[in-house]
């Protein structure tokens, strides 16, 4: 810059000569012409030189200068805004717009966009998009329990491989002590990449299991023998696997003791377990005493042993001698047990067969 | 009688200037990046959050710069916000208006996005993204790329990798 501004004194003053070159030149000027390459040579110089020395001289000097550049400046980048804004990309909105969009994809949008580049990978991965799409897809048909398992059970098979890894070092550590380990290089790179990916226990690696129909999870299914009118009112515990070509599920339980499996379910015969009891675990209720006529309620029931429990469903009735006067009514106060209204389904099970029937249950879950 | 008509005409005044205050006070001037100053009414401009806490907390009193936003787009904006002063608009005719107002193309869509973004206007940002959103719908990863700018940094193995944990969405 420096440079610029003397060159452009040299030059007016070289401009300046030149019209003089019509007139005889006084004898000075001549002089001053032959010094001209030489003398402005050295006083450039000594100009830097000076500068450099003198700070504060230089800042006061290069106001001027920097100015026109400073317009120049201005202009130009003005410029390449308006060449820019025709080049703007998705990625330089904002963080929250960015997200208000992402928010408002489908499942199979963001797995696009996760494809697109690896900052959208990472964006498109996170819980918090997918947690919605599990809530509205899945969480009706699958309790929170499973997904804590799912959890856990990825975690830890994962940690295995890690501990293995550490161990196998620790032993080629020992064996060779501590040498630059340049060469085992590509696994630890390989290890970085697969850090990369999505993590195991994300949502959206549990979306794409269920999906995938790789991940048989437990839930119950009304109706067991679909559209046998002995099973109407039953509900099963079973592991089920999704087909996402034909939208249905396919279970495998234990009826009669042996691994039995049932295809296309439709996803209104599939229900979130409402307890988190196993079944073959007798679930204890705690609120026997306050049944009343009028109460939804499910009961517990098996065939045999070494079989599993399956949910029945019913409404408590009233005793043969009450008038059903809900102001008169005395039943729940009469301690006897309870009859059960409504389910003839259910009194021709107790009739014929003669099971480990257990009564428990849960109040309120309207079929 | 004189008292009361001394009275009204003192107060007839007094009540012009400070009607005349108050409606000075209701309108608020609005400087763009590229210096244009746009003069609106308190209740258009406070539908942005920011320029509402700006109002609340008193700052309001002289001309509000937005250096984020430029003309072109405030005026967009603005046009938004008059439209959504009255809350009991027809809803119908809301709609009509919105998906009227939102059909620019994507250099305007991001400039609407960033500026309701910085001046905080909910309805705005949500109805931006709702047709980005659209725009995506359906799209292969190739052409959001090209349609959205977007650089693919993904080596050929990494691709592939994504290829196959996303089958299961592709398939449909």
């Amino acid at each position: 810059m420096l440079y610029l501004l003397i060159s452009c004194v040299s030059f007016s003053f070289i401009f300046l000569s030149k019209s003089f070159t019509h007139k005889p030149l006084p004898s000075w000027e001549a002089e001053m012409k032959l010094l001209s390459p030489w003398f402005w040579g050295e006083l450039s110089t000594f100009l830097v030189s000076w500068f450099k020395k003198s700070r504060p001289a230089i800042s006061f000097f290069q106001v001027p200068v920097f100015f026109i550049p400073l317009k120049n400046m201005g202009h130009s980048s003005k410029v390449e805004n308006v060449e820019e804004k025709d080049d703007v990309s998705l990625l330089d909105l904002p963080d929250l717009a960015l997200d208000c969009i992402l928010e408002r994809l489908s499942p199979a949008g963001l797995c696009s966009m996760a494809a697109v580049c690896s900052s959208l990978r990472d964006r498109c991965s996170s819980d918090h998009l997918w947690k919605k799409h599990k809530e509205h897809k899945w969480d009706r048909v699958i309790c929170d329990a499973a997904y804590r398992e799912w959890k856990m059970r990825v975690v830890s098979r994962k940690r295995p491989i890690l501990l293995d890894q550490s161990k196998r070092k620790g032993l080629f550590n020992s064996l060779f002590g501590d040498w630059p380990s340049s060469w085992f290089r590509p696994k630890l790179e390989s290890s970085g990449k697969s850090r990369r990916s999505l993590p195991v226990d994300s949502i959206k690696a549990w979306y794409q299991s269920l999906e995938s129909g790789k991940l048989w999870f437990p839930s119950q299914v009304y109706n067991r023998e679909n559209g046998n009118v002995g099973f109407m009112l039953s509900c099963y515990d079973a592991e089920l696997s999704y087909d996402s070509k034909t939208d249905t599920f396919q279970a495998r339980y234990l009826p009669h003791g042996r691994r039995t499996t049932e295809d296309n379910i439709q996803w209104e015969r599939l229900r979130a377990p409402p307890v988190e009891t196993p079944p073959n675990v007798l679930h204890v209720s705690d609120c026997l005493d306050d049944l009343k006529p009028g109460d939804h309620i499910e009961i517990q029931w098996r065939k045999a042993r070494e079989f599993p429990y399956g949910w029945w469903y019913g409404i408590i009735g009233h005793l043969e001698a009450c008038d059903r006067n809900n102001i008169h009514c005395h039943c729940h106060y009469s301690g006897e047990k309870i009859i059960l209204d409504s389910l003839v389904v259910i009194k021709v099970f107790f009739f014929f067969f003669f099971f480990f029937f257990v009564f428990v249950l849960q109040r309120l879950y309207v079929y | 009688a004189i008292q009361s008509s001394r009275f009204s005409c003192v107060g007839f005044p007094l009540a012009y200037i400070f009607l005349a205050c108050k409606k000075k006070s209701m309108a608020l001037k609005l400087k763009s990046s590229d210096n244009k100053i746009f003069e609106v009414e308190e209740l258009v401009a406070v539908q942005s959050e920011t320029i509402k806490s700006l109002v609340e907390d008193g700052c309001a009193n002289n001309v509000i710069p937005l250096p984020n936003v430029d003309s072109k787009t405030l005026e967009l904006v603005l046009d938004w916000c008059k439209n959504h002063v009255d809350v009991k608009l027809d809803e119908e005719k809301l709609k009509e208006y919105e998906d009227k107002f939102i059909e620019v193309d994507l250099a305007v869509l991001y400039d609407l996005l960033m500026a309701a973004n910085y001046l905080n206007i909910k309805d705005l940002l949500n109805r931006a993204s709702q047709k980005v959103a659209d725009m995506l719908k359906g799209k292969k990863p190739e052409q959001i790329r090209e349609t959205f700018n977007i650089v693919n940094d993904f080596s050929p193995e990494e691709e592939e990798e994504i290829r196959k944990e996303n089958l299961w969405a592709f398939e449909e």
